[in-house]
């Protein structure tokens, strides 16, 4: 900082038109992303991701291949000649046909690994911000309260989709490759809308949430735990009410994960009589049920918003 | 320096700016302004009624913990919302993201990205501005340079010195070239090099028409800085003005002054008669007395007057308690530390 480079030093006058708090929050996205890409945890639970869409992704393929190729061949396994169709029926569990249960299935199991992966986003993106007292920085910089909630929830987004809607499109593409694609890609158009439909439904609802239990508790563990909470034991306590004491399918709602995978199905246009296990409540009351979470998330926020201590 | 600071009310030419908060600066309008601004935590009143001005120039504000200089400091940032009154810059809501476009920020915690260079967590902040990659790639090595740490951004924050992270605080805040800058406690654990070169940095900044509002328990430090200080206690502006001007409005408290002369009880004994003498201590081994006076300048008037009439020879005259350190003591009633 020698006094002679002062003039050297100085600003240049900017001639450029400056981004608004939109372009800012998108740019605070793609930093949390990186931040999220940094943990080694992050990578683990992308690769279980992978792992989940590959199972679907080669299950399609080798569907389609028993049905076509062996379906009255016996394979030997241990030396065990199984009828290769008992294979299918064993994969026919998870509807591994291209229809809409292949999509609502192939996202709900991915769910074990978003829920963890969303887990640790809360804490890493939002609560070390309010904990470690981080949120001044952001806040100085010419974007608003909503724009940081904004940055945030597409960098949230950006997991979920990452994990359930991109690869579910990459399922309905190959589907269409494993049967006529012509025909496929036609008439199961309104699945691949479903699938963007259901990735939105999940984006909203699954941001907001993480958003406000990770404003709400802060540190790692507090937040793992809520989270096992709301997708664990409020599951178990459902299937509890509903299959053990033959409550009214209505306390299935409390099982929020089931939720979304109702409100994705009807997006996938699916017969709520094909759904397993039944009974099952019905779309609007879980689109009613995740509204009224979402309610209660962006209510939660903007007390939080407005609170001034939020950054004291 | 071009510093305006006062306690009035705001002028009736900026009654425009008062009437309805502006989306975009007026250069007309108080670069910030505080009009009766209150904050309630709960049932505990941190800011109380805070009128203040500033135009330019550095002003330090200073105060004893949990007299409101950090919620001063957040209001003035946008960080937070007054509960009575209102906060504007350049007659913008503070509130409204737009008018942080004219303030830069520098937290006093370093709660930074560990795992992100320096260099790296600058340009972030960069991009959050506004700035496209290019223009924040180029502020970022500009401000990186202002605050000599080019050379070491490379490395991980989580092995910078509290000296280092200060710097790179300071640079996230001059990123957008702000017309205010609102510094807490910036010279926090920098060693006498560095501050000495962050002192001239923020001199440099005032000269280029920057008004930089610096929160300090470092009262030497900011003597040298400036001698434009607000003093905050109870969570109202206690004074705001220079040095000397505090000292002026603080007739009611006697002023300390050591005089050095031939016959110092000779002198003890007609500095008693002024009606501004409050007491007088004689210290023979110097020669020299100290006499605690009020109202200053009405003293040191008669005081001349005295001294020429009784042919005293006066070898020197030194207030004792014109530091920020004794004005501080008046105001808040203690010794003056913070």
């Amino acid at each position: 900082m020698a006094a002679q480079t002062d003039l050297l030093l100085r600003y240049r006058p900017w001639r450029g038109t400056l981004h608004g708090p939109l372009w800012s929050a998108l740019a605070l996205g793609r930093a949390s992303v990186k931040l999220m890409l940094r943990r080694r945890l992050c990578w683990g639970l992308l690769a279980l991701s992978m792992m989940v869409f590959f199972f679907f992704f080669y299950g399609q393929y080798l569907v389609v291949w028993i049905t076509t190729q062996l379906a009255d061949e016996n394979v030997a396994i241990v030396g065990l000649k199984i009828p290769a169709r008992e294979f299918t029926k064993f994969l026919g569990r998870f509807a591994l046909d291209g229809s809409a249960h292949t999509f609502g299935n192939f996202i709900w199991f991915e769910g074990y690994v978003v829920v963890i992966l969303l887990a640790l986003a809360g804490s890493v993106l939002v609560g070390n911000d309010f904990f470690h007292g981080s949120l001044p920085f952001y806040l100085s910089k010419p974007i608003g309260r909503r724009h940081y909630i904004l940055g945030k929830c597409l960098a949230i987004g950006f997991f979920v989709n990452l994990c359930t809607t991109l690869p579910a499109a990459a399922l309905w593409f190959e589907a269409g490759l494993l049967y006529d694609w012509k025909t496929y890609y036609l008439d199961h158009l309104t699945l691949l809308l479903g699938v963007i439909g259901y990735g939105l439904v999940l984006t909203a609802t699954l941001s907001l949430l993480v958003m406000a239990t990770a404003v709400w508790v802060r540190r790692t563990v507090p937040l793992a735990m809520v989270w096992m909470g709301i997708f664990a034991l409020l599951r178990l306590l459902a299937v509890w009410l509903v299959d053990g004491m033959h409550g009214h399918p209505t306390w299935r709602l409390l099982d929020l994960w089931n939720d979304l995978y109702l409100v994705g199905l009807w997006c996938l246009q699916a017969d709520p009589a094909t759904i397993r296990p039944q009974p099952q409540p019905d779309f609007w009351e879980a689109g009613a049920a995740i509204g009224g979470v979402c309610a209660a998330c962006l209510l939660y926020l903007r007390k939080r918003v407005q609170a001034m201590e939020i950054v004291t | 320096m071009a510093t305006q600071v006062g306690i009035s009310e705001p002028a009736s030419s900026q009654k425009a700016f008062e009437v309805e908060p502006l989306s975009t600066p007026h250069p007309r309008a108080p670069l910030l302004l505080f009009e009766h601004a209150s904050k309630w935590y709960g049932s505990v009143l941190a800011l109380n009624q805070v009128t203040l001005e500033l135009t330019g120039g550095i002003t330090g504000l200073v105060g004893a913990n949990g007299a409101g200089k950090s919620t001063l400091l957040k209001l003035a940032t946008g960080q937070l919302r007054p509960t009575l009154g209102k906060v504007s810059i350049r007659g913008i809501d503070a509130w409204n993201w737009r008018a942080r476009r004219l303030v830069g920020y520098c937290p006093d915690n370093d709660a930074l990205y560990e795992d992100l260079s320096g260099r790296r967590f600058v340009w972030q902040m960069a991009r959050l501005c506004g700035f496209d990659r290019g223009e924040a790639t180029r502020r970022t090595e500009t401000a990186l340079e202002q605050v000599g740490m080019s050379e070491r951004a490379d490395r991980k924050l989580q092995g910078y010195s509290k000296g280092m992270r200060q710097r790179i605080k300071l640079a996230q805040a001059l990123l957008h070239d702000p017309e205010l800058l609102v510094l807490d406690e910036p010279l926090a654990g920098i060693d006498p090099i560095g501050r000495q070169e962050l002192l001239e940095l923020f001199q440099r900044l005032a000269a280029q028409g920057k008004c930089l509002l610096i929160s300090s328990h470092e009262l030497e430090a900011l003597e040298k800085l400036t001698n434009h200080v607000a003093i905050m206690a109870r969570g109202r502006i206690a004074a705001v003005g220079t040095l000397q001007q505090i000292r002026e409005l603080l007739d009611d408290y006697p002023v300390s002054v050591r005089i050095a002369v031939e016959q110092p009880r000779e002198m003890a004994r007609l500095l008693m008669d002024l009606p501004d003498a409050v007491a007088v201590e004689v210290d023979a081994k110097s020669s020299s007395l100290v006499v605690k006076a009020r109202n200053p300048k009405r003293f040191f008037a008669a005081f001349g007057r005295l001294a020429v009439a009784e042919r005293i020879e006066v070898h020197s005259l030194e207030p004792l308690d014109e530091s920020a350190h004794a004005i501080l003591g008046y105001l808040l009633g203690g010794s003056g530390k913070t």
